[in-house]
């Protein structure tokens, strides 16, 4: 068991890969955005890659500690302390029964995970434990955690003393670019051929009005193909406008003239156009850049997406380990 | 128009979109949820879910069990073997919903929009007027004097987005501009040419014209019809509402709290999309 004296800015009980097959059921997969990190955080602790443990966004808990445990801290540095003695990242480390574990404002990325051995043990929805929280489901009471609460913890594994390999993590960008593949589609063409040009060649700047269910882009004006503009009035007035239909994970929502990100907690559909698709394997660096950070987007085919997310999916084995 | 074969589109690395038509006809609903069945049937190993909506089917798959060249074969095959659309046959339950038109708690939060960000004609009365009917009383009759077609669940928890069996009683209004800030949990609205019923208290654009007692999803499966899933319809299945009274709705809920309501839905019938449209 775990008790909560500080829940942090928002952080969440999630598990890989979510709440898979539920679209048509209106759920969100929710889950880690940053799917690498949170995948080697449980390998480092000896639970599958699947396991339940706690995506903190921007400012991370305080946690004390109920029984010994081993723990790994992957992504954001939150400049984690315990008992006040500073921890590394991608460890793995012992905590004794009576420790305070306390993460702090992320340094460097946004979105710090935690794995504990044995992991999360909350009751499942819907197959998963990933915290759904516009509905209430999954985690702890269906939403971020609040001070006072306890996370139940599984059967421990107790495998300390590894470290992930450097070649293996995630690089967090410290200029604040990120290079972020996408694939064209499914609605390129409602762009003109200069609107396409445009968004693949101007710089993106993350809003701060960005959350689990959207990341909000600032850049240049859109322009549209034809068919965008002559197009039968079910559609709806607005050239971004188009008959509902169902979203995409990583679709870069346009909604008049602004583009969304649509990421993991993100409304199943909508009645606006998706010119491109953020790749699976691009998510990690979604979900460690923070507010006002610049995006440039770089345009792959289905092929190469998925040659990238193999490459990722590859990394986190237990090939990436070693002994500290 | 229907598209002599439907258009595939990527959506990133896991996702296709298939279109069948470039409007809102509702037999590209019925060929989205036909290619739905299809593929469930198939049992193609490595699809993870299906999203339908009213020209479109989202395809989620798994690359690593599922190729995508082997994906896009598979679909346009099985979406050939479709055959014409008056040839489909659906699975479909029909739901009968009680519902309270011209609430107080819709009215609550059309007052509430009024004060708070800008004044609007009563949203019954707008649609009413909108859609040539004579008074708001009449649109109760229209809305429930057809049944509606799930086209998809879909955008929250349990959440059905329905379009009117019966064309005559097709309604069509503008959303709201700028969207409302709250929304009752189950609120029946209407908006485009569809009706929703929002199962969260969340923002809105739709027209609010009732409310139900039930609830359309249910994550503690208390009441024995959610007992083998948590969502009450599914696309395909068919609503029919039930006008009832404010006395009514109180008694209604109270069951729905106690966990003693028994909802009123058939079994699953073959709904002939040919019989339909004769």
């Amino acid at each position: 068991m775990i008790e909560v004296l500080k829940p942090g800015l928002e952080t969440t009980v999630q598990d890989y890969p979510g709440r898979k097959g539920c679209f048509g059921y209106g759920f969100a997969p929710s889950g880690p955005i940053d799917h690498w990190s949170f995948r080697l955080a449980n390998l480092l602790v000896g639970n599958p890659v699947s396991a339940a443990g706690l995506e903190c966004q921007f400012i991370g808990p305080t946690l004390r500690f109920g029984r010994d445990a081993v723990i790994a801290l992957t992504g954001a540095d939150m400049g984690a302390t315990l008992d006040g003695t500073a921890l590394p990242l991608w460890q793995s480390l012992t905590v004794y029964t009576g420790q305070t574990l306390v993460l702090g404002a992320a340094r460097l990325g946004a979105r710090g995970y935690i794995a504990i051995d044995g992991g999360i043990d909350t009751e499942p929805f819907l197959g998963s434990r990933a915290t759904y929280s516009m509905a209430g489901v999954g985690g702890l009471d269906g939403g971020a955690l609040k001070a006072g609460q306890h996370l139940p913890l599984g059967a421990p594994r107790r495998i300390a003393g590894r470290r992930v390999r450097a070649a293996a993590r995630p690089s967090i960008a410290t200029d604040r670019q990120w290079t972020i593949e996408v694939v064209p589609g499914p609605n390129d063409d409602w762009i003109d051929e200069t609107g396409q040009r445009r968004f693949l060649e101007s710089e993106w700047k993350l809003s701060a009005r960005s959350n689990r269910v959207g990341f909000r882009l600032e850049g240049p004006e859109w322009s549209f193909a034809d068919k965008a503009i002559h197009k039968a009035p079910e559609h709806g007035s607005n050239p971004s406008n188009t008959i509902d239909h169902g979203y995409p994970i990583g679709a870069i929502n346009l909604c008049g003239q602004t583009p969304i990100i649509l990421v993991n907690d993100t409304l199943t559909l909508g009645g606006f156009i998706n010119p491109y698709t953020v790749i699976s394997a691009a998510f990690w660096k979604l979900g460690q850049s923070r507010p006002n950070e610049i995006y440039r987007f770089k345009a792959v085919t289905v092929r190469e997406a998925q040659a990238l997310r193999r490459e990722i999916d590859a990394l986190c084995g237990e090939a990436s380990l070693e002994p500290t | 128009m229907i598209f002599a074969e439907p258009i595939i589109a990527p959506g990133g690395d896991r996702f296709v979109v298939v279109y069948f038509g470039d409007d809102a006809a509702i037999e590209l609903n019925f060929l989205a949820l036909g290619l739905k069945a299809a593929l469930a049937e198939a049992g193609l190993k490595g699809v993870v879910d299906t999203n339908p909506c009213y020209n479109s089917l989202v395809i989620e798959y798994d690359p690593d069990a599922l190729d995508y060249d082997d994906l896009l074969r598979e679909l346009r095959a099985l979406a050939a073997a479709l055959g014409p659309v008056d040839t489909l046959e659906l699975s479909s339950r029909l739901a009968y919903l009680p519902a309270m038109y011209l609430d107080p708690w819709t009215k609550e939060a059309i007052e509430d929009y009024c004060k708070r960000v800008k004044p609007r004609e009563f949203d019954p009365a707008f649609v009413a007027r909108l859609n040539g009917l004579s008074d708001v009383k009449q649109l109760v009759r229209v809305h429930s004097g057809t049944e509606h077609w799930v086209i998809s669940v879909c955008s929250l928890p349990g959440l059905p987005l329905l379009r009117p069996l019966d064309p005559r009683c097709l309604l069509t209004s503008p959303k709201y501009d700028p969207p409302r800030l709250w929304t009752p949990p189950n609120a029946i609205c209407t908006g485009g040419m569809s009706t929703s019923i929002h199962t969260l208290r969340v923002p809105g654009g739709y027209n609010l014209i009732g409310r139900t007692p039930v609830p359309m999803w249910q994550a503690t499966q208390a009441l024995p019809i959610f007992k083998d899933s948590v969502v009450l319809l599914r696309a395909a299945d068919r609503v029919k509402f039930v006008p009832i009274d404010l006395e009514e709705y109180h008694d209604i809920e109270a069951r729905v709290n106690e966990g003693t309501y028994a909802f009123n839905v058939t079994n699953y019938q073959r709904f002939s999309v040919g019989a339909y449209r004769a």
